[in-house]
């Protein structure tokens, strides 16, 4: 049980910073794009009018993310966001899945991962409200209800990127921490398949689901 | 009387096992019964109906019994485990992990509750969707469970990480604060996640039609009554494996377990406050599927100004770790 919160990291230092890669996560986090990029190209490759199994999967998919988009956005901001939107549900959904391949691991349950699609929400969803609100009544929403609330406010807007990012980390790790000591106590035997299944599969596709959607619905407060 | 580790090591991993089971018995029991109280309305209003309505309660109920199946899994291995070299350390740490996992379950059990008996209502209401029921159910209950598996994980992690070469000092209040940190502020996550859910059968059962808005709104107001559950999972991290000089004086390693119980007893109130926000909008968004989008912007406000008192006890724990 000695593996357990334990990371393999290429430690390098240039320039006097010490510069620490956990290259297992890159790894995966590149094999998680190239899957994404793989369907995309097998979606599109053959594209008809009358679809092929594979086009109409993709074209299903990006429909409901698109209708999803304008359900809590409007229409031109979802067809604005709705690229962004396909590709992080479509790389969680795969990064997340990673897990039930032998030797595989999944990219989000390293912290690093969801931290930084955290971030990138959280610096799309507060240009888009300054872009369509203008930085003056932006601005005028921390000092909501009176001005020495504000210090409190920015802690509240970045305790969702805490939020956000640890949902999806939690899960993911958690899941992944208990299929290893249930294989451990069990020896491997008849238990894990049934783990791998809903932890991999069904949770990890609500976990995607639900930090495409909370990413979706922040930047839809922000802009109304 | 004297007693030497071995002997303290044992008597934490009894007793924590004691509390794992005992807490964790209280929260499914009182949701499976929910569940069959609703089933007996739901039989009394549709007799015909009783076959199905007896299945999805007692798929209901088995879903809603996992939270304490979880208790009884760590407090089995705390009772059985070969616990290797004894110190101070990983006694504190056994005891943690059963307050964790004794606490954490008290909510979620409660909760998955609530949806169960909500889609048997539903059935005998709208038996034309029966199978869309259970499969909300099914999905409602499953995702309330979340804060019941972070216990677990930090049960486990503090049951099986090695803490023994850290100063004995601070470290044992840090993780006994790193237990009752994640478990209580599961509680209230775990019923106000149920909430949502249950509100959601209800909704679907009402306007069939509206399913996949009211599932979407269902996993977002979730997701978000999640949220104190994930900042007790943060400070018990932080808690767990931040190191502290050996040495300290006594009102740090106080300092370090106060921590804990002020994020854990912060999180209840604002787990159920947001569940209660996702309850309305679901409910409304079943019946006014046209503004859903409106609804849920309208929880989502509602429920971060709700949650600012989650996050004034994270700032305050904050403080208390790392100022203090």
């Amino acid at each position: 049980m000695g593996e357990l919160g334990q990371i393999h990291q290429l430690i390098l230092h240039l320039f006097g910073l010490r510069l620490a890669f956990n290259l297992e996560v890159i790894l995966m986090t590149w094999i998680a794009f190239g899957l994404v990029i793989l369907f995309g190209y097998l979606c599109a490759r053959k594209s008809a009018l009358l679809p092929g199994p594979l086009q109409a999967l993709g074209e299903l998919l990006v429909d409901q993310l698109y209708q999803l988009a304008e359900d809590a956005l409007d229409k031109e901001l979802a067809v604005k966001y709705g690229p962004m939107i396909c590709a992080l549900f479509m790389f969680l959904v795969v990064g997340n899945w990673l897990g039930i391949i032998p030797h595989l691991e999944e990219p989000t349950k390293d912290l690093n991962t969801p931290l930084s699609l955290g971030v990138m929400g959280f610096v799309i969803a507060h240009a888009a409200g300054i872009r369509s609100k203008g930085f003056k009544s932006y601005i005028k929403e921390y000092m909501e209800p009176i001005f020495f609330m504000a210090p409190l406010n920015i802690i509240g807007e970045l305790a969702k990127i805490v939020s956000i990012s640890f949902r999806l980390f939690g899960n993911i790790m958690g899941g992944s921490i208990i299929i290893l000591v249930v294989s451990y106590l069990t020896y491997s035997i008849l238990l894990p398949p049934f783990l791998y299944a809903f932890f991999g599969l069904f949770v990890g596709t609500i976990q995607a689901f639900v930090f495409t959607m909370l990413t979706v619905v922040y930047i839809s407060v922000q802009v109304k | 009387m004297p007693f030497d580790l071995d002997t303290w090591v044992q008597v934490a991993a009894v007793s924590g096992s004691g509390f794992a089971m005992g807490l964790g018995a209280v929260g499914a029991a009182i949701g499976e019964g929910y569940t069959a109280a609703q089933a007996n309305l739901a039989v009394s209003r549709n007799p015909d109906l009783s076959g199905d309505i007896f299945k999805n309660m007692l798929v209901g109920q088995a879903v809603a019994e996992s939270a304490s199946i979880f208790a009884l899994v760590i407090a089995i291995l705390l009772l059985f485990l070969d616990t290797g070299n004894a110190s101070m350390v990983k006694a504190a740490a056994f005891f943690g992990a059963g307050l964790s996992m004794g606490f954490g379950a008290i909510g979620s059990g409660v909760g998955s509750g609530i949806p169960g008996g909500q889609a048997c209502l539903g059935i005998s209401r709208q038996p034309a969707v029966a199978s869309r029921l259970t499969t909300n159910m099914l999905i409602g209950s499953a995702v309330c469970q979340t804060p019941a598996i972070f216990s677990m994980v930090v049960a486990l992690m503090l049951i099986f990480i090695d803490f023994s070469h850290l100063p004995v000092h601070p470290t044992w209040a840090a993780l006994v604060g790193a237990g009752m940190s994640t478990g209580l502020a599961a509680i209230g996550s775990g019923y106000g996640g149920g909430l949502a859910a249950g509100a959601s059968c209800e909704g679907i059962a009402r306007q069939p039609t509206s399913t996949a808005n009211v599932t979407t709104t269902m996993l977002v107001g979730q997701a978000v009554a999640q949220t104190p559950s994930i900042f007790g999972l943060l400070v018990s991290f932080i808690l767990m494996f931040k190191s502290f000089p050996p040495g300290e004086p006594f009102s740090t390693a106080m300092g370090l377990l106060a921590a804990g119980l002020c994020m854990g007893f912060g999180g209840i109130g604002p787990g159920v406050g947001n569940g209660m926000a996702a309850e309305g909008a679901v409910r409304w968004v079943a019946r006014r599927m046209s503004h859903a989008g409106d609804l849920m912007r309208t929880m989502l406000v509602g429920q971060a100004v709700s949650q600012s008192t989650a996050i004034y006890a994270m700032v305050i724990s904050l403080v208390l770790i790392f100022v203090v």
